[in-house]
């Protein structure tokens, strides 16, 4: 079950300095990096505290979040230059604070909003360090960078990655400050988490980063022995008010360690000084540890709440705790809270420290932790279990309608580009529990509810979702909003449902799914990532896992964001999802990711995707069809990697360039998923799709690529 | 004090978008959170923004609004004994 991977490096940077070391001692001594906001003006009155980052950052870097993210990457390549072998990264600001400027000043071209996506700090992080690798995205707010650490372990346990970067970053920006405003989640003595007098937390900004390796690293250090995910699916932004998911998922990290509570030296808590959080996860502790629970204590006194970032930068500083043998004490903690009853030092304590347990929790009810150990000697990873995913059900929404109607328009090979008047996306879904929702999560939930529609399989437990932009609806309206109310009048509403995990938190919460809760962002392949997320996930759960590509198309934000959409007459958006389930010996049709790397190169890029597919049999006896994904903006290139594909394979049969009949939106693959699940088990492709003659799959299963930037493969397949 | 009340109805209602509730549904004395109406505390930090923008009234912590936000009674009463301009 169990298997690490050697944390051969940590990236740091907090508001309280660069350097894990620097930071251990700075927490030590009880440093403070709580002050007024020096980075952005409130018009609306005196700023209240916030964790900022002090002096000059990188000027050419396209936002303050790419920025951090490349100072912390720096700490670790100074000293490791070999490329990793991919990138997985939490943030959920990306290049907003950019963006936020841009929008305000009304500027309409899209080349200035090319570094919006979340996204492009991986794919910057993978350029500076020179991998090609899979760069995955993970967004699910203040959990993000636990996420992503836990996700490039089980990339090292499953052999796909032998170095991995990994970790998570967020800069402080309008929205998250005035949208932590609105919810009345900031304390204006600055957070003194655990303390009785605890009014709420203060917005911060970091990053932090780990080099995880499948070898053990020249110099001894600490290793990551496990991680827990799980889903609260109980409220929008509260945690659950007895911690279940939180203790749900530290039990899931203890037992993904082979570790029992009693070999715990310490619990760095997410602990961020909101009267909620602090109890709930007190009372998860104790529920867990029982009446001898170690010491426990939070840094966000001292840096704040550096949102995706946290749960990267504790897990860095985890490494120190145990290199320097110190526990860090609680800045801001003056009168312990009675009801929490913790264990919590005042001072920094010099103790033996083998093992500690790092919580992170998010918006959506997400929930990581993380095991961080000392080394022990002869440590090796073994390889997981294999398992595939089972497909169970499928459904999936675009402007020809629901499931049916989208199948049988794709069928005939008639165009299905547009967008589904909410009205009819909402038909399935009861008009009071979607009140404040706008189009993205009402898409969301209306594709687990067509998926799910005749309960004749079990309810899923897990969720990952691929969206290329979030919701957009709900960022341009907390911004209008703001920026209308001359930074007055945020929306609280707006901003729970502008986090890009919101959809898959509402998913979760309908569908009572408590298991890991997953959102990626990687663009034109976001869907890709979620089926990567899925597949390393999946065989943790007792039960099936939603996997969904969606995307909405917002009129104002969408063009100026996607450049393949900015050339577009019309709008289009959608989505898909499978429901689908790990087997050892699976049955029916399954889907796979087979490849997923830069396209740098376009030739070796396109060489090495065709050997990888190749390894077992040739291409024409394993796929009946192959279903390109083109981004209109990829258009050239993506014509030129298929001719290389064609003569490489010399491959004969249908290449049907699905975008032109799902229309240009990020997630389009999540629909030529669904079709390829559908016509895999109908057992031919039409001939209307096919481009003249019916082709009978004999078998055979259908190849989907995604091309451009990245080259990446799925497969469905029957067995 | 009434006439307050009944703005007060019609200006949460707009708030909130609430989709089958009528201001009749509303008395003074309702429970706002977790009894018929089924407001919970986003529909409260709604309302709380909208107290400031109409009202002037500032609310600046969850246990100030737990404590004024219990019905259409006690919250006419706050915005009269709090506010910075009169009502429009």
């Amino acid at each position: 079950m169990t298997g690490r991977a050697y944390i051969a490096a940590t990236g740091l940077i907090s508001p309280l300095g660069r350097g894990t070391a620097l930071n251990g001692r700075a927490l030590q001594d009880k440093l403070g990096g709580l002050r007024p906001l020096a980075c952005f003006a409130t018009p609306d009155g005196p700023s209240l505290p916030a964790g900022e980052i002090l002096g000059t950052l990188d000027p050419s870097a396209p936002s303050r979040t790419h920025a951090l993210a490349r100072l912390a990457a720096g700490q670790i390549l100074e000293t490791h230059s070999r490329p990793p072998d991919a990138v997985v990264l939490g943030t959920t600001t990306g290049g907003l604070s950019r963006t936020e400027i841009l929008l305000a000043q009304g500027v309409t071209d899209p080349a200035d909003y090319r570094f919006h996506g979340v996204n492009t700090v991986a794919e910057d992080l993978a350029r500076l360090s020179g991998c090609s690798g899979p760069v995955l995205t993970i967004s699910t707010a203040c959990s993000s960078g636990a996420v992503a650490i836990g996700l490039a372990l089980e990339m090292i346990r499953r052999g796909q990655a032998r170095r991995v970067l990994a970790g998570g970053v967020d800069c402080l920006c309008r929205l998250t400050y005035y949208g932590f405003r609105s919810l009345l989640l900031i304390d204006p003595l600055g957070a003194r988490p655990l303390d009785r007098e605890r009014k709420g937390m203060s917005v911060a900004e970091g990053a932090g980063l780990l080099l995880l390796t499948a070898d053990p690293p020249a110099e001894p250090g600490c290793v990551l022995l496990g991680a827990g995910l799980s889903c609260d699916a109980s409220h929008p932004t509260q945690p659950h008010p007895d911690g279940l998911g939180a203790r749900k998922a530290m039990e899931r990290a203890l037992a993904d360690a082979g570790l029992g509570p009693g070999e715990i030296d310490y619990i760095n808590l997410h602990g961020t000084g909101t009267p909620d959080n602090d109890l709930a996860e007190a009372k998860a502790v104790h529920q867990l540890f029982g009446p001898s629970s170690p010491p426990a204590s939070s840094v966000k006194g001292a840096w704040g709440h550096p949102l995706a970032a946290a749960g990267a930068m504790e897990a860095a500083l985890a490494t120190d705790c145990i290199t320097a043998q110190r526990i860090p004490p609680t800045a801001g903690l003056l009168h312990p809270d009675p009801r929490l009853n913790l264990n919590s030092p005042s001072a920094s304590r010099t103790v033996p420290v083998e093992r500690i347990l790092s919580n992170s929790f998010g918006f959506g009810g997400n929930n990581a932790a993380l095991v961080v150990g000392i080394t022990p000697g002869g440590a090796h990873v073994p390889a997981a279990r294999d398992t595939a995913l089972e497909i169970l059900e499928w459904g999936c929404i675009t402007g020809a309608g629901p499931t049916e109607a989208t199948l049988a328009a794709l069928r005939r090979g008639r165009s299905c580009s547009g967008q589904l008047p909410l009205k009819q996306v909402t038909a399935p879904l009861n008009p009071r529990s979607i009140r404040r929702l706008k189009r993205l999560p009402c898409l969301a939930l209306a594709l687990a509810a067509h998926i799910c529609r005749n309960g004749a399989q079990p309810a899923p437990q897990a969720v990952c979702l691929g969206t290329g932009w979030g919701a957009m609806s709900e960022t341009h309206s907390f911004l209008t909003r703001l920026f209308a109310s001359d930074y007055a009048f945020p929306s609280p509403t707006d901003f729970i449902g502008s986090v890009h995990n919101a959809p898959a938190g509402q998913i979760a919460m309908h569908h009572g799914a408590t298991g890991a809760n997953i959102t990626t962002s990687g663009g034109d392949y976001s869907f890709e990532q979620a089926l990567m997320a899925a597949d390393l996930t999946a065989a943790r759960e007792p039960g099936p896992c939603l996997l969904l590509g969606a995307d909405e198309a917002h009129p104002a934000l969408t063009p100026l964001f996607d450049p393949s959409v900015s050339a577009q007459a019309s709008l289009a958006d959608g989505g898909g999802g499978l429901l689908v389930q790990a087997a050892r010996v699976p049955r029916g049709e399954i889907i796979r990711p087979r490849f997923y790397r830069q396209a740098d190169r376009p030739r070796e890029t396109l060489e090495h995707l065709v050997q990888v597919l190749t390894e077992q049999a040739p291409l024409a006896r394993q796929y009946g069809a192959v279903l390109a994904g083109i981004p209109a903006a990829e258009q050239d290139r993506g014509e030129a990697q298929t001719r290389i594909f064609r003569s490489l394979t010399r491959y004969g049969g249908p290449l049907i360039s699905y975008r032109r009949f799902t229309g240009e939106f990020a997630t389009a693959a999540a629909v030529a998923a669904v079709l390829a699940a559908d016509l895999t088990r109908r057992g031919y492709v039409p001939a209307a799709l096919a481009g003249g003659n019916r082709v009978a799959l004999d078998g055979r299963g259908i190849l989907i690529l995604g091309l451009g930037a990245y080259v990446t493969a799925m497969e469905v397949v029957r067995r | 004090m009434s006439d307050l009340i009944d703005e007060l109805k019609i200006k949460i209602l707009e708030a909130l978008d609430l989709p089958d509730v009528t201001p009749e549904e509303i008395t003074a004395d309702s429970e706002l959170v977790g009894g018929d109406l089924g407001l919970d505390s986003i529909d409260i930090l709604e309302i709380v923004m909208m107290l400031e923008k109409e009202y002037g009234v500032r609310i600046d912590n969850r246990e100030l609004g737990a404590q004024v936000l219990v019905s259409l009674k006690t919250l006419a009463a706050y915005v009269e004994a709090n506010q910075a301009a009169p009502a429009q």
